[in-house]
């Protein structure tokens, strides 16, 4: 596990190679460090030097990828998800990895089971980095409703996978769409909303059954009016400045139990190596001092450390480009980096210091002034992200009907790029639903394009995937083939949904 | 695509240059030429929409007079050649608050709907705020809707109040029929204002109409009477059309049930009832037909997001139009923000079995005849209004955008907030003068 983990981490950096800060600058120490940050983890979970408190989980993922044997699936007009695009292609998917992508003169393994797919599409499964299935269910009701804690302004100790409900019927919904990975977020009340899970779009009777082997966590941040809104008459924050001095007195506090604890990995380790077996009694009059103590864990504060450390992806909810480049400024003050901007519907106004930073913007096709925060939305806006070199557009959801159509939303604003003259092929625009949305969760070392090795996570549909017609009509999580819209034994139900009379006439997730 | 980029340039360019001169000149006549044209006329609606090739349409003092082939452009008339690309009515929207609200959640730029424990519902009139100004219309209008049903929510009371039919110009003239149409929420949104059940709601709005009734039968002498917590005078007054079936009430709920009572209660009270919503209507396609009854579906749909919500599908704009129900689409979420993806939601209902034309019909006529206007609006046909969009595709398309717009026979804007944002940020370079200063005219 620390192996893939640590490769996973290797390919984590969203661009940003040579970075510059959003006035020209040139980078400095606390960028690098931030830049850093990802081959530490990487340092430490592969040598496994560190006591391995913070990286461990205590949740651990129980996925396992369901039985599948060889397919082929041959005659596809097939987005790879990395920028290629092949006419009557084949796709090999065997012992649930992809093994092999190509033309028509792929070599098909004998005993495969073949898909004959002409006139079909096939991409990457798509992968949302910004959902509440589970945390906000369906039905939606106060007994279920487990997606926000606005209880208070920094809730950095709260997992969004402790309020996941795997028996929401939205999962099944999406896998319809295509989906096979995605992120859970906390809600956005507050400046730290809580840890992030990610998922694979497979059901399981736990939640720790659908995460996703080896990914970091995310942590979720908010920016603007929500933390204002909830908190403006209960104490505040209750202004932007306020939201500010709120995450840099988080950051301040986190960097502070961060040292502490490297102190006492550093002053362990030295005792562990003065002690030798450390179980072994000391021999009497041996005197190489007291055992030091642990400090005292901190929820909130390791989750923050983590993010610090760079083994927890910061996910910042932030619609304004001024703010956004406020907190790539705070992101350096503190060494740590900004993962993904979500909803960032102003990404636009600032896609070259996103493109400069390595930042990847999240955003919707066209939702717009619900707040005002929300106005000045573009339907171009990731096109023009998209636009910028070493950018990282993403179309994502925040919505249990949104999520099972992001190949839909990507079409919407394909097109808007392209009427202005943006020239977006669809081997491209594919990207904001697959590749980009798997870097942006650090598993891009494991899925979000078809190539051979990574996860044979793969979607037939019956056309051009950015055509309102579209719809998926088989999709493979690992190899194996989880939901078919031909055939209703391929088509997952949760529990909520079996012996409700009304809804028996269709198939589960093609509903 | 059938046409390349640059003639499809040339075509915007020329529509640019018609418009900006029938800014000045007023409406005038326009043959749009060579255009696959829908006009959605006629009762019975084919399941292809019945486009016609090669088909012409002119435009003369704000109103369709030819639809056709090879007809002669009038005298003088501005000439589009649309090469081949597709023409329909307008769009009309069933269900919104455009004009309306401005920001959702900024109480001041939102008109919507009344909060807390106001005292007044069902005599709120859309007219009174509908903003023409508003940056929505021009936004919407640039995806294609022409006309639109702008009605207050129901906040405060189970009454929305009286909405208006308007069309998407801008022009301070734009409500088209005002008091068009009451709402009133049922189901469980309906049970949250009725003491928590349905029975509440269902006696609640019996007794509503009830005392409209009686109001009007003699409103002398109902001023006497006591009227602890009820209805006031003026809700009363604006309930009086609806219970007498003159004006149509837009009933959101969702399940079978509450559509069955539904059907009950326009057979015994008469009122013009619309669903909004319904979510189980499939369920009960038939008996809706049989009552006449229209449903104002969202298309996607498909979650039991509520136990009134359990058969929740995709399928339901399919079953409903086989059924014989008029059916039209709305999107909840976005209240009028973003009517221009009504299409989006028609493709969905095609992807899963509705026919083609009746999809371009749920866009289009089934508006306009759901509220009564379809003499006005709706179709293309000879005498109604000049309400055209020009597609640069299959209108149902998410790659599909007008190339233009017409209302009352003027060619529109397709300029709005967003395009202006978007011009005056493609170049994020520096420049010689602040961003400020960019594409604000």
């Amino acid at each position: 596990m620390a192996a893939s983990l640590a490769a996973i981490m290797a390919v984590a950096s969203c661009g940003g190679k040579g970075e510059k800060a959003p006035g020209g600058a040139d980078p400095t120490k606390a960028d690098k460090a931030a830049e850093a940050g990802a081959g530490k983890a990487e340092e430490k979970q592969a040598a496994d030097a560190k006591p391995s408190l913070w990286a461990s989980d205590p949740f651990p993922s129980t996925y396992a990828p369901y039985p599948s044997g060889t397919t082929v699936i041959r005659g596809a007009t097939v987005l790879t998800g990395a920028g290629e695009r092949i006419e009557n292609g084949t796709v090999v998917l065997a012992d649930g990895k992809i093994a092999s992508v190509g033309g028509a003169d792929v070599a098909v393994p004998s005993g495969a089971a073949i898909v004959e797919a002409k006139g079909k599409w096939v991409t990457p499964g798509v992968i949302d980095v910004h959902s509440h299935l589970g945390d906000y269910p369906s039905p939606q009701t106060e007994s279920t409703s487990d997606g926000n804690e606005a209880t208070a302004p920094n809730t950095a100790q709260v997992w969004a996978e402790h309020s996941v409900w795997p028996q929401d019927a939205g999962f099944t919904r999406a896998l319809a769409g295509g989906i096979t990975s995605l992120q859970i977020l906390p809600g956005s009340a507050n400046l730290f909303g809580g840890r992030s899970a990610i998922l694979k779009n497979v059901p399981a009777r736990t939640v720790q059954g659908m995460k996703f082997p080896g990914a970091p966590y995310g942590v979720k941040m908010a920016c603007g009016e929500n933390p204002k809104r909830v908190y403006g008459e209960k104490g505040g924050p209750s202004t932007r400045m306020a939201n500010f001095a709120g995450y840099r007195a988080a950051w301040i506090e986190a960097a502070d139990y961060k040292k502490k604890w490297e102190k006492y990995w550093e002053e362990k380790a030295d005792w562990d190596k003065k002690n030798g077996d450390k179980k072994k009694p000391s021999k009497k009059g041996d005197d190489n001092g007291k055992e030091p103590e642990a400090p005292t864990r901190d929820l909130k504060l390791e989750t923050l450390a983590m993010a610090l450390n760079g083994d927890i992806t910061v996910n910042m909810h932030c619609y304004r480009g001024d703010e956004m480049a406020l907190v790539l400024d705070m992101a350096k003050e503190f060494g740590y980096k900004v993962q993904t901007f979500h909803h960032a519907v102003e990404a636009y106004k600032v896609a070259d210091f996103l493109a400069e930073r390595g930042v990847c913007a999240a955003v919707w096709a066209d939702w717009w002034g619900f707040k005002l925060e929300a106005y000045d939305a573009i339907r171009e806006n990731a096109a023009l992200v998209d636009a910028q070199a070493n950018s990282c557009a993403i179309i994502h959801s925040d919505d249990e009907y949104g999520i099972q159509r992001l190949n839909q939303q990507a079409g919407l604003a394909m097109a808007d790029g392209n009427k202005m003259g943006l020239k977006i092929a669809p081997e491209r625009a594919i990207k904001w639903i697959t590749a980009h949305p798997a870097k942006a969760l650090r598993i891009d070392g494991e899925t979000g394009t078809l190539e051979p090795g990574k996860m044979a996570d793969v979607v037939v549909w019956n056309g051009n995937p950015f055509s309102v017609y579209a719809k998926a009509e088989k999709v493979y999580v690992d190899g194996a083939l989880l939901f078919d819209s031909k055939d209703p034994r391929r088509s997952p139900r949760m529990d909520f949904e079996i012996g409700q009379r009304s809804a028996g006439f269709t198939g589960g997730a093609g509903q | 695509m059938t046409m390349n980029h640059s003639s499809l340039k040339l075509l915007t360019a020329s529509l640019a240059a018609a418009a900006a001169s029938i800014a000045v000149a007023g409406a005038q006549t326009i043959a749009i030429q060579n255009a696959r044209v829908y006009t959605m006329a006629g009762a019975a609606t084919d399941p292809t929409g019945g486009g016609v090739n090669n088909a012409d349409v002119i435009i003369r003092d704000g109103v369709i007079a030819g639809v056709g082939q090879d007809l002669p452009a009038p005298p003088g008339a501005t000439v589009i050649n649309a090469q081949g690309r597709v023409v329909t009515p307008g769009l009309f929207a069933p269900w919104s608050q455009i004009g309306l609200v401005e920001i959702g959640l900024d109480d001041e730029a939102n008109d919507s709907s009344t909060e807390d424990d106001f005292a007044l519902s069902a005599g709120l009139d859309a007219t009174d705020a509908f903003n023409p100004s508003s940056t929505l219309i021009p936004i919407n209008r640039a995806g294609g809707v022409t006309r639109a049903a702008s009605a207050p929510e129901p906040g405060a009371k189970m009454f929305g109040g009286q909405g208006a039919i308007v069309d998407l110009s801008g022009a301070p003239g734009s409500i088209n029929r005002a008091q068009a149409l009451q709402s009133v929420a049922m189901g469980a949104a309906g049970a949250g204002y009725n003491g928590g059940t349905r029975l509440g709601a269902w006696a609640s709005l019996r007794d509503a109409l009830d005392e409209a009734r009686a109001y009007a039968a003699n409103p002398g002498s109902y001023l006497m009477r006591p009227r602890e917590g009820g209805l006031s005078i003026i809700d009363l007054k604006a309930l009086g059309p609806v219970a007498r079936g003159a004006q149509p009430l837009v009933v959101y709920l969702n399940s079978a049930t509450d559509i069955r009572a539904l059907i009950k209660l326009k057979a015994q009270y008469g009122v013009n009832a619309i669903v909004l919503g319904g979510t189980e209507a499939h369920l009960v396609a038939r008996e809706l037909a049989a009552a006449n009854i229209p449903v104002i579906l969202n298309s996607f749909l498909n979650l039991p997001s509520q136990f009134e919500n359990l058969a929740a599908t995709q399928t339901n704009a399919a079953r409903l139009a086989a059924a014989g129900v008029t059916i039209a689409f709305y999107d909840p979420p976005s209240g009028a923000h973003n009517l221009r993806l009504l299409p989006q939601l028609a493709g969905n209902a095609v992807a899963n079995g509705l026919s083609y034309g009746a999809a371009l019909a749920a866009l289009t006529i089934n508006p306009a005849r759901i509220y009564g206007v379809a003499d006005r609006y709706g179709s293309l046909e000879i005498g109604k209004a000049g309400d055209v969009v020009i597609w640069d595709g299959d209108p149902l398309e998410v790659s599909t955008r007008p190339i233009a717009v017409l209302i009352d026979g003027r060619i529109t804007s397709l300029k709005n907030r967003q395009t202006m944002l978007r011009d005056r940020y493609k170049d994020l370079s520096r420049g010689d003068l602040p961003h400020a200063y960019r594409g604000a005219n």
